[in-house]
């Protein structure tokens, strides 16, 4: 019996989506609802009629990335609200392993498991995988441990408190670490010379507190190029259609591999036909 | 890895990968992060299921589905299924008219976690749980009414659904019994 509500509650949603897309797209709010419960009532078959209010489906939102923010109230069963976004363009994102999130703008959708449709026509739906723009994380990183992120790595010089600790306590085996090596070396310089010319005041305790900073900070070779390129690799967790919100979280680690391996299919498989 | 077969990355969402601190020692004995939970009833985890590496969410042991209401106990009919068993329990049925019983048996689709190995024949304890979806898809050719062309992608898919109400709890291998199958064992 469950089965069969499943059946035409999917059922009643599919043809109203047929019979009144154009609707959708006028926005008329008012009808559409009516029209929903219209259908839902009506006689589908011979043998499927939905009787009942509760059996009723409405349609997907189909929440779409565009910078006019519209986002619609639906008033659904027991007398509660939901809200269903239509347009979005900004979502709260957490990068998890810093444990930071931020508001920040979706610039583009650029995976979905489900379905590529979805993919080309933008539509934001839990589990789509998007970019995001990097910039508040980059301050945030930039405010934390004083480090920015995301720099072209050409002169040691441009590299402002890179390491803000010494050479010894900065546990990373990065290009950085080689190239700021190699850079005091040769030059002879020594690293509280340019460490105390460059940043504008930070008082001592500030400075303490991001030397303490940098003995855990650790940050995987992957996003950082993202942070180059303005752009973050990040995982819708919210329904836009449900709670009226895109956001999610920033991919890390094995998932960001698993995703940007797919991506990269992708893209492979479009260059070779095109 | 092995486990990714999908399109989308599977994981335990209870899980979180990327931590910076070092594991607090669940010690799986990989060290790894896994996430699993004791069903209660008196029925043992399996350590496939603690210390493997599969991701099942319809899993009771590391998925989201918990163990409540009736507890049966069959045999392992067909194994086919991808993750799910059909299974057997045979009973007798009294007919009052002749005073005697008549042999019959009812099918019972269970959903099974990577963690047991099953084949046919085998004793099998099945539990209860929320209605748990095995889909197939079934495609639709969407058919565009204002330009009246076929767009062929799957926009819609309706679930083929057998919806499963049981998970596998333990299975007691059946060794080599000479009938197997064909025997009727009255519960």
């Amino acid at each position: 019996m469950a089965l069969m509500l499943l059946v035409f509650r999917y059922f009643s949603g599919f043809y109203a989506q047929e019979a009144c897309h154009w609707r959708q797209e006028e926005g008329m709010e008012e009808e559409a609802k009516y029209l929903n419960f219209a259908l839902v009532t009506a006689k589908l078959s011979d043998y499927c009629v939905l009787s009942n209010r509760y059996e009723l489906g409405r349609q997907p939102a189909n929440t779409k990335l565009s910078s006019n923010k519209t986002v619609r109230r639906v008033r659904v069963r027991g007398g509660n609200v939901k809200w269903r976004a239509l347009r979005l363009d900004t979502g709260n994102y957490s990068w998890g392993s810093e444990a930071v999130t931020r508001k920040t703008r979706i610039l583009d959708v650029v995976y979905n498991a489900s379905n590529n449709e979805l993919v080309r026509t933008q539509t934001l739906v839990k589990g789509a995988i998007v970019q995001v723009d990097a910039a508040p994380f980059k301050q945030w990183y930039l405010q934390h441990y004083g480090v920015e992120i995301g720099r072209k790595k050409k002169t040691a010089a441009k590299k402002e408190g890179e390491c803000a600790g010494s050479l010894a306590t900065c546990e990373e085996k990065n290009n950085c670490a080689n190239y700021i090596y190699i850079f005091y070396r040769f030059t002879g310089l020594k690293e509280t010379e340019t460490t105390v010319t460059e940043e504008a005041k930070k008082s001592n305790h500030v400075q303490r507190k991001l030397e303490k900073r940098q003995q855990d900070r650790k940050i995987d070779q992957h996003i950082e190029e993202q942070f180059g390129g303005g752009r973050l690799l990040a995982a819708i967790a919210s329904r836009p259609g449900q709670c009226g919100r895109c956001d999610g979280y920033i991919l890390e680690g094995k998932e960001l591999e698993f995703y940007m391996k797919k991506l990269q299919k992708k893209k492979g498989k479009g260059a070779s036909t095109a | 890895m092995a486990e990714q077969t999908e399109k989308a990355f599977l994981k335990q969402p209870k899980v979180f990968l990327c931590s910076k601190k070092t594991g607090k020692g669940k010690a799986p004995g990989k060290g790894g992060n896994r996430y699993f939970k004791s069903i209660g009833l008196g029925f043992k985890t399996p350590r496939e299921a603690s210390e493997g590496t599969y991701i099942d969410k319809k899993c009771p042991f590391t998925g989201n589905v918990s163990i409540r209401g009736r507890i049966l106990a069959g045999t392992c009919h067909s194994a086919k299924m991808m993750r799910t068993i059909i299974v057997r329990r045979n009973y007798l049925h009294w007919v009052k008219k002749y005073q005697r019983y008549e042999k019959r048996h009812s099918n019972i689709p269970a959903h099974i976690s990577p963690c047991f190995r099953v084949k046919e024949g085998d004793h099998v304890t099945i539990g209860q749980c929320r209605l748990v979806p095995q889909t197939n898809y079934q495609f639709f050719m969407l058919l565009d009414i204002q330009n009246m062309e076929l767009t062929s992608f799957c926009v819609f898919c309706r679930p083929l659904s057998k919806t499963v109400r049981f998970n596998v709890l333990k299975v007691i291998p059946a060794g080599s019994s000479g009938l197997g199958k064909k025997a009727f064992t009255a519960m």
